[in-house]
C-alpha cells in the first residue's frame, strides 16, 4: 500500500502542466511548464546577450566577458578540430546548443519536490521544472540538427548522398560486378539499402534526443525515489533518532545526487553539442574518389 | 511523455535563439576576440620586426664602429706622419733662418770691422800728421809728404 502511495507520489510529479486543445487527439496539447521555462531561459539569454554586447571592451576582457569568451573560445576549438570546411553557422549553433541545453539542465538543481509544492501553493496541480526532461524538446533539437544534416548532406554532395541512400552497402553488387546476374541482384537489393540507410540516419537524431532526455530524466527519477524513500517517509519520525538520522542521510544523499546530476547535465549539454558538430562534420566531409 | 504541439513550439524556439544569439552574443564576442588576435599578432610582428631591426642595427653600427676606428688609426697615424714633417719642416726652416741670421750678422760684424779699421785709419793717419806736424813743423810740407805718411801707415796697420 506504502509502496502504491509512493509510486503515485513520483507519478504524480512527473505529469505536466498542460493545456488540451483537444482532449481526443494527444498531440494537441502544449506542456505550459516547458514553454514558460524554455522561453524564459532564451529570454534570459538574449537579454543577458544583449547586455553584454554594450559592454564589450576591445582590451584585456575581465569577469563575464572573460567567461563568456573562453567559452566561445572553446566551442570554436572543438568545432576547428572537428570540421573539414569553413562554415559560419555550425559554432553559433554549437553555442546555442551547448549554453541553452546546460541552462535547462542547471535547472535541475532546484529540487523536484519542491518546485511541484511552489507550483501547488499557486494553485498548479504540476509542475516540471527542468525542460529537458520533456522529450518533446530533445526531439525538437535533435531533429532541427537532422533536417541540417540531410540539408548540407543534399546541397554540398547530392549523388554521393543519394547512391550512399540507394546503394550501401551493397554498392559493389551494382558498381563493380560484370555479371548481369548480380547487378540485378543489386537493383533487387536497393530497397533493403535504403531501409539500412534509412535507419542508420534516422537512428542519429533518435540517439541524440533519448540519450540526453534519458539521461535527464532518469536523473529526475532517482533524485524523486531518494526523496521519497529517505525524506518523506521520516519526515514523520523526527521525534525519533532513527528518523533524524534517515533525514540527515536523505539530505546528504539527495545533495550528492543533485551534484553529480549537474555534473551529467554539462556532459550531455557537451556531448549533445559535440555530436551535432560530428554530424554536420560528416555531412561536409569531402567526398573520396 | 509523448510529442505534440510542444515539439513544434520548441523548434521555432530554438531555431530564433540560434539566429538570434548568433548576431547578439557569439558575432560580437568572436568579432571581440578575432580583433584582439588580429591585435597581439600584429604586436607580437611588430616586436619581432623591432627585434631584427635591433639586431640589424646593432651590427650596422659594430660595422660603422670598426670602419671609424679604422679611419680613426688612419687619421691619426696621418696626423702623426704630418705633425713630424711639420715639425721637421720647422726646425729646417729655423736651422736656415739662424743661419742667414748668423750670416748676416757675420757680414755686418765685418762691414763694421772694415768700417772701423778705415775710420782709425784716417784718425791714426790724422794723428800720425799731427804728431809728425808737431814734430817737423817747419821742414815738412803737409801735401807733399801726406802720400808718402799714409802709405807708411797703412802698410804699418796692414802688418798689425
Amino acid at each position: 500500500m506504502a509502496e502504491q502511495e509512493q509510486s503515485g507520489g513520483i507519478a504524480e510529479h512527473l505529469q505536466y502542466w498542460s493545456y488540451k486543445f483537444d482532449d481526443s487527439n494527444p498531440f494537441m496539447q502544449i506542456h505550459l511548464d516547458t514553454m514558460i521555462l524554455t522561453l524564459m531561459i532564451a529570454l534570459g539569454l538574449i537579454c543577458f546577450a544583449a547586455w553584454l554586447r554594450g559592454k564589450l571592451v576591445e582590451g584585456a576582457p575581465t569577469g563575464v566577458q572573460n567567461f563568456m569568451e573562453s567559452v566561445i573560445d572553446f566551442i570554436n576549438q572543438t568545432v576547428k578540430d572537428n570540421f573539414p570546411v569553413h562554415n559560419p553557422m555550425i559554432a553559433p549553433l554549437a553555442m546555442t546548443i551547448f549554453i541553452f541545453i546546460l541552462l535547462c539542465n542547471s535547472l535541475d538543481i532546484l529540487p523536484s519536490y519542491l518546485m511541484h509544492h511552489i507550483a501547488g501553493s499557486v494553485g498548479l496541480e504540476t509542475f516540471r521544472q527542468v525542460p529537458t526532461n520533456d522529450l518533446n524538446l530533445p526531439v525538437a533539437m535533435a531533429l532541427s540538427v537532422f533536417i541540417l544534416v540531410l540539408y548540407y548532406e543534399f546541397k554540398l554532395k547530392p549523388v554521393h548522398f543519394m547512391k550512399e541512400l540507394l546503394l550501401q552497402p551493397f554498392a559493389a553488387l551494382l558498381l563493380d560486378s560484370k555479371n548481369p546476374l548480380v547487378k540485378v541482384l543489386g537493383v533487387i537489393l536497393i530497397p533493403l539499402n535504403l531501409t539500412l540507410k534509412l535507419v542508420e540516419e534516422f537512428a542519429k537524431p533518435l540517439s541524440l534526443s533519448f540519450r540526453l532526455f534519458g539521461n535527464m530524466f532518469a536523473g529526475e527519477v532517482i533524485f524523486l525515489l531518494i526523496a521519497s524513500l529517505l525524506l518523506t517517509n521520516s519526515i514523520n519520525d523526527l521525534a525519533s533518532a532513527g528518523g533524524i538520522v534517515t533525514e540527515v542521510a536523505g539530505i546528504l544523499v539527495g545533495l550528492g545526487w543533485s551534484l553529480f546530476h549537474m555534473f551529467i547535465g554539462l556532459l550531455q549539454a557537451f556531448i549533445f553539442m559535440i555530436l551535432t558538430v560530428v554530424y554536420l562534420s560528416i555531412a561536409h566531409q569531402p567526398v573520396e574518389h | 511523455m509523448s510529442i505534440d504541439l510542444t515539439f513544434i513550439a520548441q523548434i521555432v524556439i530554438f531555431i530564433l535563439m540560434v539566429r538570434v544569439l548568433w548576431k547578439l552574443l557569439y558575432a560580437p564576442l568572436n568579432d571581440a576576440m578575432e580583433a584582439r588576435n588580429q591585435k597581439i599578432e600584429k604586436g607580437l610582428a611588430a616586436a619581432e620586426a623591432g627585434v631584427e631591426a635591433k639586431a640589424k642595427a646593432e651590427s650596422l653600427i659594430a660595422a660603422q664602429l670598426a670602419e671609424a676606428k679604422t679611419k680613426a688609426l688612419e687619421i691619426i697615424s696621418a696626423a702623426e706622419k704630418r705633425a713630424v714633417e711639420v715639425n721637421e719642416e720647422a726646425i729646417n726652416k729655423s736651422r736656415r733662418e739662424a743661419e742667414q741670421i748668423l750670416d748676416s750678422a757675420r757680414e755686418e760684424v765685418l762691414s763694421e770691422l772694415e768700417h772701423a779699421r778705415q775710420s782709425l785709419r784716417q784718425e791714426i793717419a790724422g794723428i800720425a800728421m799731427l804728431a809728425a806736424e808737431k814734430v817737423i813743423e817747419a821742414e815738412l810740407d803737409a801735401t807733399r809728404h801726406a802720400k808718402m805718411i799714409e802709405s807708411i801707415v797703412h802698410e804699418g796697420l796692414g802688418a798689425a
